[in-house]
């Protein structure tokens, strides 16, 4: 015995559901004026809907991890910004506190060096983190003198030449204390708008 | 079947990620600092900390950056860069305590002073500023002196005498220039500054004269 034996109605309900819905073309005709009548919503096809409706999104492994990179390079640069050349958290301090320690370099200080046999000579100097390649001496039209000019900040700056890779002081600049390294160096002071 | 092929997409982007982060923050690490050339840990970190203490004590920490820098540049062990900073935040410090607040540059001529022989009782006699004036150029010719060779008392004696007299930079420079060029000709450094000091005109007294103690 089953269910539909004991409730009658049950077989008459589901005959019911099944039996297709017959309407007329004239009917079916109202029902679609209705809803052509009706305005579409802004909402979901304005540009804010268009933003924040969900959508499926495909992207390729390479496409995906240049986005990383990307979103990394945009955090290390914002590291960087944030932190002036002594590796020192600007964050916090007042604008014109910062801008105030920045170094100017408005005045333009000549470097010269003799040497007539060199093939190569660089100056090297806290101005330039002591880098031996960073800053080459140009050789004159005549032949033995080398020069470069550079802007530099105002203050005591200690430096050396580098010729032919050997170390070398200024002969016309004053000498800094021992280094500690083995090799002596140059002071030049440069004074804005003047240098010595 | 859609669901596996997604995770695995996944995991590759992940992957892919990861690696690309992992080498942009060791390349961006290695770009920041300019102590990475010198060995993770040990040295490094210990001039590391020096220039912390300078921060933490007031002192300009650009001074042993810089020297350290050189150090680095001059293919100096490790060791010796360390002892040079150690020097040099030493004398930074020493130069602090006699000048009293001068600007960073005055700071680190005087500390190069120090560090040239100087002793701090002579550097005392600068500590009454003069106004809108710094004494940069007396400190780097007096220096230079202790540099060759010219006895510690005579320079001293020399650039005081200029420095109470209210000599100007240029007095201190053309000083420098004769001295030097007398040193080169091969007159004895004592006897070539003392020539030349006794040339140097003076001027009224703006500074009294104190013997230094010590």
């Amino acid at each position: 015995m089953t269910d539909s034996e004991l409730h009658p109605y049950v077989e008459w309900i589901a005959r019911e559901a099944s039996r297709p819905v017959i309407t007329d073309q004239a009917a079916r005709d109202r029902v679609m004026a209705a809803v052509r009548a009706e305005p579409l919503p802004r909402s979901y096809f304005g540009l804010w809907g268009r933003l924040v409706r969900p959508r499926p999104v495909s992207l390729s492994p390479v496409a995906g991890a240049l986005l990383a990179a990307g979103l990394v390079g945009i955090g290390v640069l914002a590291g960087t910004v944030t932190h002036n050349r002594d590796g020192q958290s600007t964050v916090g301090q007042p604008r014109a506190a910062v801008a105030s320690r920045l170094p100017v370099s408005d005045t333009v200080v000549r470097f010269v060096y003799v040497a007539p046999q060199a093939s190569k000579v660089y100056v090297v100097g806290d101005f330039n983190g002591w880098d031996t390649t960073k800053t080459p001496l140009m050789r004159s039209a005549t032949g033995g003198v080398w020069t470069v000019d550079l802007p530099l900040t105002a203050g005591r700056h200690t430096y050396a030449f580098v010729v032919d890779g050997s170390w070398s002081t200024d002969p016309y600049a004053p000498l800094a204390p021992d280094d500690g390294f083995g090799h002596a160096n140059s002071v030049k002071l440069v004074r804005r708008g003047t240098s010595l | 079947m859609i669901h596996a092929s997604l995770l695995r997409r996944l995991r590759i982007s992940t992957l892919g990620a990861g690696v690309l982060v992992a080498s942009a923050i060791s390349a961006s690490a290695q770009d920041t600092n300019p102590l990475a050339k010198l060995e993770p840990g040990g040295n490094r970190f210990v001039i590391e900390l020096l220039m912390d203490s300078a921060t933490a004590a007031g002192l300009p920490s650009r001074p042993l950056l810089s020297k350290a820098l050189e150090g680095i540049s001059k293919k100096a062990d490790g060791k010796r860069i360390v002892e040079a900073v150690r020097k040099r935040l030493l004398f930074l410090r020493t130069a602090r305590g006699v000048l009293g607040p001068v600007d960073d540059e005055e700071l680190s001529a005087g500390a190069a002073l120090l560090e040239a022989g100087a002793k701090p009782a002579q550097l005392e006699l600068f500590r009454p500023r003069r106004k809108g004036h710094n004494d940069l150029e007396a400190f780097i010719v007096w220096a230079d002196f202790l540099q060759r060779n010219v006895p510690s008392e005579e320079a001293y004696s020399a650039i005081t005498k200029l420095w109470v007299d209210g000599a100007d930079d240029e007095t201190f420079r053309s000083l420098w220039t004769n001295v030097q060029s007398d040193i080169s000709q091969g007159l004895n450094p004592g006897t070539a500054l003392q020539n030349r000091i006794r040339e140097t005109p003076g001027r009224a007294s703006p500074v009294p004269v104190k013997p230094p103690e010590g």
